[in-house]
C-alpha cells in the first residue's frame, strides 16, 4: 500500500463565537490548513473530502459534509460526512488515509466542525447525551460526565487514584493551553482552583470537564506520489488504528479502561512498528480528567493502575519525558465535538513542523493523536512521523 | 365472608413537621397532625401502590400467579384517564387474565375496593389483591394541603384466613361541597363550612356503623382521617371510644392519606395484633363504608397472627422550602431543550426489563445479558436468550453523584425537586445467587475490584451462585452519598421520566434492607 503524508493542517480558534457560522469557521480552518502547506495547496488539488460533525442543534443533519465543502470551493469533490460522536473527525482523518493508501485519491481533505454555544445549556446537553447509550445508560440519569465519573469511581476504588490526580490533569492542560492562541480556556489554573470547583458528577468537578465549544479544524493528507509537490519535510502517517465497542459502559468487561482505545493503539503501534516509548508527544482525548488518565494506561504510557503516579511525576508535562496535550487538550483548548479529532492532528502537525510556538516540544520526531467517541464506543489513534529523520 | 391473608403498607421516607409549616405560614391548618409523610419527586400513587402490593404478597407468601382479582384505589391516580391496573398488575407480575378494577373519585375508594373484593370472593374469585395508595394535594395555603400526607396499603384476601371480615355496611346521603376536585383541576378543595362538613362526616359514618348486623366492640378503629381531630369527633356517632381510634391512627405521623387513610390504619392495626377491628371510611359526596375484621382466635386457627410487612417509618426531615420543591410546587417543569427520545413503543418493548428485571441466558455460552437483545455480551453469538428474572438484589460496581448541571435535561425537573442523585452500574444477581452472596461477605469487593475474575466465575459455573449481570440504574430512597462501590442494593420501581405526557416507570436502586 502507498504511504500517506500529512502536509498541512489548521484550525479556527475554539470558543464561543456568536458572529460565526459553522461554514465560516470551517472556512477559517480550511484556509489555515492550505496556508500551512510549505509549497502551497489549492482547493482544486483536492480529490476527496471527509468531514466529521455530530450535528449539534440539528442545524444541518443531512448533507452536512457538502454544506461546508461547497462553501470553501470544493465544488464537485466527493464529500462524505463521518459521524462517530466526539471521534467524528479522528475517523475522518482515518478515512482520508485509507483513501490515499488505497490509491483512489492523491489529495484528501479531512476536517470537522461543530457549533455548540448558540443554544440553551439544556439543548446542548440533549445533543451531547444522545451519543451515549440512550435507553438504559442515559435514562439511569447520566450524561457523559456521569459515565466518566462512574469509571473514575472504580479506578479510585481499585487503584487508589485520587481527586488530586484528576486535578493535576486540569492544571497541566491549562498550563499548556495558556501557550496556545487558539485555546478557548487559555488561562493557567492552580491545583487549588482545580480542587475546589463545583462538583458536576462526583468525583468530577467543573475543572475535570472540558467546555462546550465552537470550532473547526482541517488536515490535508496526500499520497507518496505527490508529497514532493507540497513539502520537502514530509510527515508520514506511520500508524493508524481504530476500534469500537458497546456504546453503554455497563455492557463492557472493564470500567477502568477503554478497550476500543487499546485496540486502536495496538493496531497503530504495530503499523508504525514502534513501542509507546518511541513517542515524543501525544494528544489524547481528555474530555474529562479521568479520560486522560485512562488514556495513559490504554495507550501503554504506563501500566494499568499507574496513571495517577504518571501525572504526579510530571512526565507528561511540557518538558517532561512524554508531553501530553501540549495544545491544552480538550480541557483547555476546547472540544467542538466534530472538530476535535482533526484539531489534535493540527497540534501534531504544528509540533512536527516546529511551529508550536511557546509550547514547542524540542525537536520531536514522532507524535500520537488519540480520539474517543462517547465513553469508548469508538476510538481512533494515529502516529505521525517526520520521515527524513527516521530513515537517517 | 372472606379473610385477609397478607398485609403490606408503605410510606415515603420524607417527613415535614407542623412546626415547619408554622415557621413558613405563621400557622398550621391541620389540627392534630404533628408531622406527615411527603412523597419524593419520583413517587406517585402507582409507585406507592407497588411498594405496598409487593409487601402484601411477600407477607401472604402468595405467588402473584395465584391472584385472580386486582383493585387499585386512589383519589389522585397519576392519570385521570387510562387504567393503571394494567401497569400495576405487570409490575407485580400478575396474570394478564386477572380481573382488574380501578377505584377513584373519593377518599372512600380504598374501602370500595375492599368491598368489591369481598363481592368477588363470594362469587368466582379465589385470591384478591386490594391496593390503596394516595397523596392528596390542595392549594398551599389550604388546610387540605397542610394535612396532605402520603402512603399506601395492600391486602391479599382469600375465602378463608386469619383475619376474617365478618360484617359490612354502607351509608350515603347527599352533602355536596365538603371536599371536591372538578374535572381538569389539580388541587382538591372544600368550602370549609365547619358544622356542615362535620355533619356530613358523622352522619355517614354513624349511618354505616348503624347498618352493621351486630353492634361492633372493636379494640381498634381505623377511621377516615382528613386531619388529626375529625376522627375523634366521630367517636360518638360510630359508638366507639377515642382510645380505640388512637390505637389505629396514622394521621398524626403520616397526615391525611386520602383513599389510603382507612386501609393504612387497618394495616397497622392488623400488624400490631389487634383482634377486633372496625374500619370506617368516609368519602365526600357523601358516603361511608363500615367493615368489621375479626382475627381468628387460636382455637380457630393454629396461628392467629396476620402476616404483615410494613414500611411506614421515615426520618428524613424536610424544610418547608424543600417540601415545596419536592412536590414540584415551585419548580417550572421540564426544560424546553428537549430530552432523550425513547418512543413509547420502544419503552413498552423494555417493560419486562423495567418492571421484572428480565435478563437473558445465552443459549450458546450460558452467560447472562441485559437487556437480552442482540449479540451476547460475553461470547458475541447471535443466539437466542432464555428469559431469566433477576432477584432485585446486587452490588454497586461503579457510581457517581450527579450534581446540579450534570443531569440530562429529562431529569432536570426531578433534580430541581429532589436534588442530587446517585447514578450507578450494579451487578444484579439471579434468584439463586442472592443467598450465597449474603454469606460471602467479601465477594462484593472482589467483584467490583476485578471484573475479569467475576467474569470467570460466571463462565466456570452457572449454578455457582455467583452469577451477576451489570445494569445501569438511578439511586432513590436515600442520600446519594449512601451509594458507593461495593455496597449492597435492592431494586424498586419508580417514575423514571415523563415525555409527551406519558410517565415511564421502571426500576431504580436503593441501599439494601431499607
Amino acid at each position: 500500500m502507498r504511504d500517506a503524508y500529512l502536509v498541512g493542517a489548521g484550525q479556527s480558534d475554539y470558543g464561543a463565537f456568536p458572529a460565526e457560522s459553522y461554514r465560516s469557521l470551517f472556512r477559517t480552518a480550511f484556509d489555515a490548513a492550505t496556508d500551512s502547506v510549505p509549497k502551497g495547496l489549492e482547493a482544486g488539488d483536492v480529490d476527496e473530502a471527509f468531514v466529521g460533525t455530530l450535528g449539534v442543534g440539528g442545524r444541518q443533519l443531512g448533507l452536512s459534509g457538502p454544506a461546508v465543502t461547497e462553501h470553501v470551493g470544493l465544488d464537485g469533490v466527493p464529500t462524505t460526512r463521518v459521524e462517530n460522536a466526539c471521534a467524528a473527525s479522528g475517523f475522518a482523518v482515518r478515512q482520508a488515509v485509507q483513501a490515499v493508501k488505497s490509491g483512489m485519491a492523491d489529495v484528501v481533505l479531512a476536517g470537522g466542525f461543530e457549533i455548540m454555544s448558540d443554544m440553551s445549556s439544556d439543548a446542548t446537553k440533549y445533543w451531547l447525551g444522545v451519543s451515549g447509550e440512550t435507553e438504559w445508560e442515559r435514562l439511569s440519569g447520566t450524561t457523559f460526565s456521569g459515565v466518566y465519573a462512574q469509571m473514575a469511581s472504580v479506578h479510585m476504588a481499585q487503584y487508589g487514584t485520587t481527586r488530586e490526580h484528576l486535578s493535576r490533569v486540569a492544571v497541566k492542560n491549562h498550563a499548556n493551553g495558556a501557550k496556545n492562541p487558539h485555546a478557548q480556556l487559555g488561562f493557567e489554573c492552580s491545583l487549588e482552583d482545580a480542587q475546589s470547583a463545583p462538583v458536576v458528577a462526583d468525583p468530577l468537578n467543573l475543572y475535570h470537564c472540558c467546555p462546550t465549544s465552537d470550532g473547526a479544524a482541517c488536515a490535508l493528507i496526500v499520497s507518496e506520489d505527490v508529497v514532493d509537490d507540497y513539502t520537502d519535510d514530509p510527515i508520514r502517517v506511520a500508524g493508524v488504528g481504530a476500534g469500537s465497542d458497546t456504546v453503554g459502559l455497563f455492557q463492557r468487561d472493564t470500567y477502568t479502561g477503554v478497550p476500543a482505545s487499546q485496540r486502536a493503539a495496538e493496531t497503530a503501534y504495530e503499523m508504525a512498528d514502534i513501542e509507546p516509548d518511541a513517542l515524543d508527544f501525544a494528544e489524547v482525548h481528555d474530555c474529562f480528567a479521568i479520560a486522560e488518565l485512562l488514556a495513559y494506561e490504554d495507550l501503554g504510557f504506563c501500566e494499568p493502575g499507574e496513571a495517577g503516579q504518571l501525572i504526579e511525576s510530571g512526565a507528561t508535562e511540557l518538558g517532561g519525558e512524554l508531553p501530553v496535550n501540549t495544545s491544552g487538550g480538550l480541557k483547555s483548548k476546547g472540544h467542538p465535538i466534530g472538530a476535535t479529532g482533526a484539531g489534535q492532528v493540527v497540534e501534531a502537525y504544528k509540533q512536527l513542523s516546529g511551529n508550536a510556538g511557546a509550547r514547542q516540544v524540542e525537536t520531536p520526531t514522532r507524535g500520537l493523536t488519540h480520539n474517543v467517541g462517547g465513553s469508548g464506543g469508538a476510538a481512533v489513534v494515529h502516529v505521525f512521523e517526520k520521515e527524513g529523520e527516521v530513515s537517517a | 365472608m372472606a379473610a385477609i391473608t397478607g398485609v403490606g403498607a408503605y410510606a415515603p421516607r420524607f417527613r415535614i413537621t407542623s412546626e415547619a409549616f408554622e415557621d413558613a405560614w405563621g400557622q398550621f391548618h391541620a389540627a392534630g397532625v404533628t408531622q406527615k409523610a411527603v412523597p419524593s419527586a419520583d413517587e406517585d400513587a402507582l409507585t406507592m401502590g407497588y411498594e405496598a402490593a409487593t409487601r402484601a404478597l411477600e407477607a401472604a407468601e402468595t405467588d402473584p400467579d395465584e391472584i385472580d382479582w386486582l383493585a387499585f384505589a386512589s383519589s389522585r391516580p397519576p392519570t385521570a384517564e387510562e387504567d393503571l391496573t394494567a401497569r400495576l398488575g405487570a409490575m407485580v407480575t400478575l396474570s394478564e387474565s386477572a380481573t382488574r378494577h380501578a377505584f377513584t373519585g373519593s377518599t372512600r375508594a380504598g374501602t370500595r375496593a375492599l368491598w368489591a373484593a369481598l363481592d368477588a370472593l363470594e362469587a368466582d374469585s379465589t385470591t384478591a389483591l386490594v391496593v390503596a395508595a394516595d397523596a392528596p394535594q390542595g392549594d398551599p395555603d389550604d388546610g387540605i394541603d397542610h394535612a396532605a400526607g402520603a402512603g399506601s396499603a395492600a391486602f391479599v384476601l382469600e375465602r378463608e384466613g386469619p383475619a376474617e371480615i365478618v360484617d359490612r355496611a354502607e351509608y350515603s346521603a347527599p352533602y355536596p361541597g365538603t371536599r371536591f376536585r372538578n374535572a381538569g383541576e389539580d388541587e382538591t378543595q372544600g368550602l370549609g363550612i365547619t358544622q356542615y362538613d362535620r355533619r356530613a362526616f358523622t352522619e355517614t359514618i354513624g349511618g354505616a356503623v348503624a347498618g352493621l348486623e351486630d353492634e361492633p366492640t372493636p379494640d381498634a378503629v381505623a377511621i377516615q382521617a382528613p386531619d388529626g381531630k375529625l376522627p375523634y369527633r366521630a367517636a360518638g356517632a360510630a359508638g366507639v371510644g377515642t382510645e380505640e381510634i388512637r390505637a389505629a391512627a396514622t394521621v398524626h405521623e403520616l397526615g391525611d392519606l386520602g383513599a389510603a387513610s382507612v386501609p393504612v390504619s387497618l394495616a397497622t392495626a392488623l400488624a400490631d395484633g389487634y383482634e377486633s377491628i372496625l374500619a370506617v371510611s368516609h368519602g365526600s359526596g357523601a358516603g361511608a363504608d363500615a367493615v368489621v375484621v375479626s382475627v381468628a382466635s387460636e382455637t380457630r386457627q393454629s396461628d392467629g397472627d396476620v402476616p404483615a410487612v410494613t414500611a411506614l417509618e421515615g426520618d428524613d426531615p424536610l424544610t418547608y422550602a424543600e417540601y415545596l420543591r419536592q412536590r414540584g410546587i415551585v419548580t417550572t417543569g421540564p426544560p424546553s431543550g428537549g430530552g432523550a427520545y425513547v418512543s413509547v413503543p420502544s419503552w413498552r418493548r423494555s417493560i419486562p426489563q423495567r418492571y421484572r428485571l428480565e435478563a437473558g441466558r445465552c443459549s450458546e455460552c450460558d452467560a447472562l445479558s441485559f437487556p437480552p437483545d442482540g449479540a451476547c455480551d460475553d461470547c458475541g453469538a447471535l443466539a437466542d436468550y432464555e428469559p431469566i428474572e433477576l432477584a432485585g438484589e446486587g452490588t454497586i460496581e461503579a457510581v457517581t453523584t450527579i450534581s446540579q448541571g450534570g443531569a440530562p435535561p429529562e431529569f432536570a425537573e426531578q433534580q430541581a425537586q429532589s436534588g442530587d442523585y446517585a447514578a450507578a452500574i450494579v451487578a444484579l444477581e439471579t434468584d439463586g445467587a442472592s443467598e450465597t452472596h449474603r454469606k460471602d461477605g467479601d465477594h462484593a469487593e472482589r467483584n467490583s475490584a476485578d471484573r475479569s475474575s467475576g467474569q470467570r466465575q460466571r463462565e466456570e459455573g452457572v449454578d455457582s451462585g455467583d452469577e451477576t449481570v451489570s445494569v445501569p440504574a438511578m439511586g432513590t430512597d436515600a442520600d446519594p452519598a449512601d451509594f458507593s462501590v461495593g455496597e449492597r442494593i435492592e431494586t424498586t420501581i419508580r417514575r423514571i421520566y415523563t415525555q409527551e405526557g406519558v410517565t415511564r416507570y421502571g426500576f431504580k436502586i436503593r441501599p439494601a434492607g431499607e
